[in-house]
């Protein structure tokens, strides 16, 4: 069967699918824990009868009994070199239950291992496994395929593609999404719907997991955005255990009384899942005999996905702000650690553009001296699983692009696709390949053109040549091509024209590298932001930004209100609604304070930057270094305290505001110390006990003890009581800090207290850990115990007293 | 479900803002920050979880035999009063683990050494949190895997050295789960590293019909 001839079929008739295999198999005597294939290899009546009844029971479609008939999943029957054997029997089997004139699927489904990048199996492995079984099932007969009851996005475009590159036959893939409407590894419908379509699937679904009630709105998702058919086959609703056996309880009349609801939706398919039978799907039919279907919309949408993010972009929708700070260019931390092959500053600069509101996250590793292909791969593996943003490929090297559009789990952006003739020719069948969306950049093998009737030529070129290859409007993002201003200042206007030609002629959206447009020139955001709202105005939906610019977020928010694409102004007002202070705002000049008021308030609001000038202006007005101690210092940070306990001030307030006093501390310490020696510095030993080895929480602890002027000497972790003894004895420490993590080591505590107590040791002794309590301390001779860094503080200023 | 190690190399967490903020002792109602503190607060939050690599295994064993205080988990006698009152509707359990790798530990570590106190306890709170939510992943993953064969996770789960549950018992999951594999190892002492790894155990029990159902 070919892909019109499957879809002349759904738009002739409701197609119906088979119901349950698995349950029927068990009625008929399969045992628990059996190898299903293997089972009905040596036992071809029950899967004989099964289908025959559904097929009696007007199913148009049965799949193939190869649910599990896998190399990954047949090895746990030490089955896995029957692969091609067992396929090719399976569909054999099917093909004499119901003869030439019923369809038959072959049918994929999870290999039971995880993916990378969630899980551990390479992407490649699992295209090969699957290409494995679709040859098997093609040479066996299948008239077309099913890939379901799916759970992660990329396991099932490993299979997906194992088909594409392996038959022309049509496929139907089909996931699972729980009662939350996601798959377990967290795809929603949509989301799904646009990768798998872009990848090829000829049909969409959700089948098992869930009864036809709770499918309704996860169908409704799909249609939304599916521009080929959708299938569904629910469960007879949920499962329950009786009496040691699985139960569903949703009636075959009851099920079959969905249909109604399904067809209004859109849906072209309908079979059942777990627990329906010949009965359920002869209900399905009579309900849907007389129907004529409706027909699906046959065009793709402009969006682009990510495992578990769609972003839509549109005439209405708001400007997308793809974040352009993953790119080596002028970094050299970046460039350091790529070459290196860390990917620390990658991760922190992708989830600081998604906090910052970029929409997509452009991706460009390319420098000299790094394996370009490779370093691309494991930075889109790694950010897959990182940030919910969908991905912008950048590259100039095809390779590279097909490398990452192969294991990107989602719909990525191609940055870009120029009018070479070379390049046309090799990138757009690898992008429509992968169904990836594609920036168009008006440049070819002559000329970088510098009008906008040159540009637009080359646009029409790469048009053409896309559609030619399956691709529509829908599917490009054109490039305005930005010059800068500064050596040819016509060059904005030929810009702006070529987005108003994207926007009004060709209904594509537009994308632009805006900052170039003010390069070698003086206060470059005035420029970059004026060309911004002009292009918004001529139709531009995408601009290649920094999101951590205030001044561009901020335009862009008040621009998609002026251009109507911000419905009810509801982004605008969110954006500003949580007091967040304009850029404009921010550089409001401070009030006039004297100098007290400055220093005592530069402790309490933690403004450690300022609070030595102010010292030192304090000093030169004549106050004394004791004085502003006394009197600015201690109060405000016991102000400080004050608001901490009323939970006004939460834990990062208090510690900079310690910050802030120990750093003016210290700068007064010198004068403080010809002023009067007598003032100390209490000691303090902190360590982690002998057997236990964490000591973050000491660590934080001695910072904490630091800010609040302790001369805090750390023996760090796993320290034998010898140790600490000696310390106190050779140091003269009056307070001995003691931490333990777990339950196996916090009574090592008890044994230092013991030891120092005969040796007559008047140290006084703090303890603390996770699962230390007060009542331990206590039980131990502890002088006290503190729940965290805070306490300790407050507890080693009472016990220096 | 059967018997196999199930090993999760890269899981999406979504930074559970709210608790991370929480353990540092923020009160929705009372606590005051200004948009500025907040933004910067966040930032931290934001960089902390760049650094955390969350990845998890799990298991599902039968219990082969059980006495009043004890249970035998496939070829593990397990003895804990509570435990054994934990699984005692269960037919088998699901061994559990979870960690966020060594680079966020790393880290908090670097942040303590330059004495950037904040920096160093939002990247601890955010760690310890986003350690909880990856567990908590795990388990949410086996449930709905269980839903399917009517079966549900005990909504308790246990650790060594929780209880009377000796942490001595941490062996277990590191001979069935191959720990090494997620980059943990276990001391002499039965402590964990990278910190903030976590393991845990459920029971396995029939998703019975609710009267409300």
């Amino acid at each position: 069967m070919d892909k019109a001839a499957f879809y002349k079929l759904l738009k002739e008739k409701i197609v119906i699918l088979d119901g349950a295999t698995g349950t029927e198999l068990q009625k008929r005597g399969m045992p628990k824990g059996a190898c299903p294939e293997q089972w009905i290899l040596e036992n071809p009546h029950a899967i004989l009868e099964t289908q025959k009844a559904y097929k009696e029971a007007g199913a148009d479609i049965v799949y193939a009994p190869t649910f599990g008939a896998n190399r990954w999943k047949l090895k746990s029957f030490g089955l896995e070199d029957k692969v091609e054997e067992i396929n090719i029997k399976l569909v054999q089997l099917s093909r004499e239950a119901v003869g030439s004139d019923t369809l038959i699927a072959g049918n994929l489904s999870p290999t039971g291992e995880f993916i990378k990048p969630f899980g551990e199996r390479a992407f490649e492995e699992a295209v090969d496994i699957y290409k494995e079984q679709v040859q098997a099932l093609v040479d066996g007969g299948v008239d077309l395929f099913v890939i379901e009851t799916m759970i992660d996005i990329q396991e099932t475009r490993a299979a997906l593609l194992a088909v594409k590159e392996s038959t022309d036959l049509p496929v139907m893939v089909s996931m699972t999404f729980g009662e939350d409407e996601k798959t377990l590894t967290g795809t929603d419908p949509i989301t799904a719907a646009i990768t798998l379509e872009a990848l090829g699937a000829d049909a969409i679904g959700c089948n098992c997991s869930t009864g036809p009630k709770d499918m309704i709105p996860i169908l409704k998702k799909i249609k939304s955005v599916a521009g080929v058919p959708v299938f569904v086959k629910p469960n007879a609703g949920l499962p329950v255990m009786k009496d040691g056996e699985l139960f569903y309880d949703l009636g075959a009349e009851e099920f079959a009384n969905f249909a109604d609801e399904f067809v209004e939706i859109g849906i072209n398919l309908i079979g059942g899942c777990c627990g329906t039978t010949p009965e359920y799907i002869s209900f399905l039919k009579e309900k849907t005999k007389a129907i004529t279907p409706k027909l699906w919309r046959e065009s793709k949408i402009c969006a682009l996905t990510s495992v578990r993010k769609t972003v839509v972009m549109g005439e209405n929708m708001p400007l997308v702000i793809v974040g352009e700070r993953i790119n080596p260019t002028g970094k050299k931390m970046l460039q350091q650690e790529l070459l290196e092959g860390k990917l620390s500053e990658v991760r922190r600069l992708a989830l600081e553009q998604q906090q910052k509101g970029a929409s997509i996250l452009d991706v460009n590793v390319g420098m000299p001296g790094i394996d370009e292909k490779k370093v691309m791969v494991d930075v889109v593996e790694n950010l897959s699983t990182l940030s919910e943003l969908p991905l912008c490929i950048d590259s100039s090297s095809s390779d590279v692009i097909e490398a990452a559009l192969r294991i990107y789990p989602g719909r990525a952006l191609i940055n870009s696709i120029s009018g070479e003739e070379k390049k046309l020719k090799k990138l757009l069948p690898i992008a429509a390949k992968y169904g990836a969306m594609f920036i168009a950049l008006p440049l070819d093998d002559k000329e970088v053109p510098s009008t906008a009737e040159g540009r637009i030529k080359i646009i029409e070129k790469i048009l053409e040549e896309a559609k030619k290859v399956g691709y529509g409007t829908q599917d490009m993002v054109v490039d305005g091509l930005v010059m800068t201003v500064s050596s040819d200042q016509k060059a904005s206007l030929e810009t702006l024209k070529v987005i108003e030609y994207a926007a009004k002629q060709l209904k594509t959206s537009s994308i632009l590298g805006l900052s170039n447009i003010s390069f070698g020139l003086p206060e470059r955001q005035w420029l970059n932001s004026a060309f911004l709202m002009m292009a918004m105005a001529k139709g531009l939906n995408m601009a290649i930004a920094n999101p951590s610019s205030e001044n561009l977020m901020e335009l862009k928010m008040a621009g998609d209100v002026l251009i109507g694409r911000d419905a009810n102004c509801k982004n605008y007002i969110d954006y500003f609604a949580q007091s967040k202070p304009t850029s404009q705002s921010t550089n409001k000049q401070p009030k006039e304070e004297n100098t007290s008021t400055k220093i005592y308030e530069a402790v309490l609001k933690g403004e450690k930057e300022d609070i030595e000038a102010y010292i030192q202006q304090a000093l030169d007005e004549g106050m004394k270094p004791f004085s502003i101690v006394d009197e600015l210092l201690i109060p405000a940070i016991n102000k400080v305290g004050e608001l901490y306990d009323k939970k006004e001030y939460f834990l990062p307030q208090l510690i900079l505001s310690a910050e802030a006093m120990k750093t003016g501390f210290n700068y007064l310490e010198p004068l403080l110390l010809k002023e009067d020696s007598g003032r100390k510095k209490t000691k303090i030993i902190i360590a982690t006990v002998k057997g236990d080895i964490h000591d973050i929480g000491k660590n934080i602890v001695g910072l904490m003890l630091k800010n609040y002027g302790f001369e805090v000497i750390d023996l760090g972790k796993d320290v034998p009581k010898e140790e600490i003894l000696k310390q106190v004895k050779e140091q003269n420490v009056p307070i001995v800090g003691l931490s333990a993590l777990m339950t196996t080591t916090m009574g090592e505590m008890g044994v230092v207290i013991d030891a120092a107590k005969k040796e007559g040791l008047k140290t006084k002794f703090m303890v603390g850990g996770a699962v230390v309590t007060k009542e331990f301390a206590n039980e131990i001779g502890a002088n006290g115990y503190a729940e965290d860094a805070i306490e300790a503080v407050r507890l080693a200023q009472t016990l220096e007293q | 479900m059967d018997s196999t190690v199930r090993y999760f190399e890269s899981i999406w967490i979504e930074p559970p803002m709210g608790r991370i903020l929480y353990r540092l002792g923020y009160k929705k109602t009372k606590t005051k920050l200004d948009e500025h503190q907040r933004e910067q607060i966040e930032k931290l939050i934001w960089e902390g979880v760049s650094h955390c690599h969350p990845k998890g295994a799990f298991l599902i064993l039968p219990i082969t035999d059980r006495t009043k205080d004890s249970v035998t988990i496939g070829k593990h006698l397990v003895e804990s009063k509570s435990l054994t009152e934990l699984l005692k509707n269960s037919e088998a359990v699901a061994l559990m683990a979870s960690t966020i790798g060594d680079e966020i530990i790393h880290a908090i570590e670097d942040e303590i050494k330059k004495e950037n106190s904040v920096k160093a306890v939002i990247f601890d709170s955010t760690a310890s949190q986003m350690a909880d939510k990856t567990v908590a992943w795990v388990m949410d993953f086996i449930n709905k895997s269980l839903q399917k064969e009517a079966k549900a996770l005990t909504s308790m789960r246990f650790s060594p050295g929780y209880g009377d549950l000796d942490l001595k018992y941490q062996k277990i999951f590191f001979e069935e789960l191959k720990l090494e594999k997620l980059g943990i190892s276990l001391t002499e002492t039965y402590m964990m590293t990278p910190e903030k790894s976590v393991t845990a155990i459920c029971g396995v029990e029939n998703r019975v019909r609710r009267e409300d159902e």
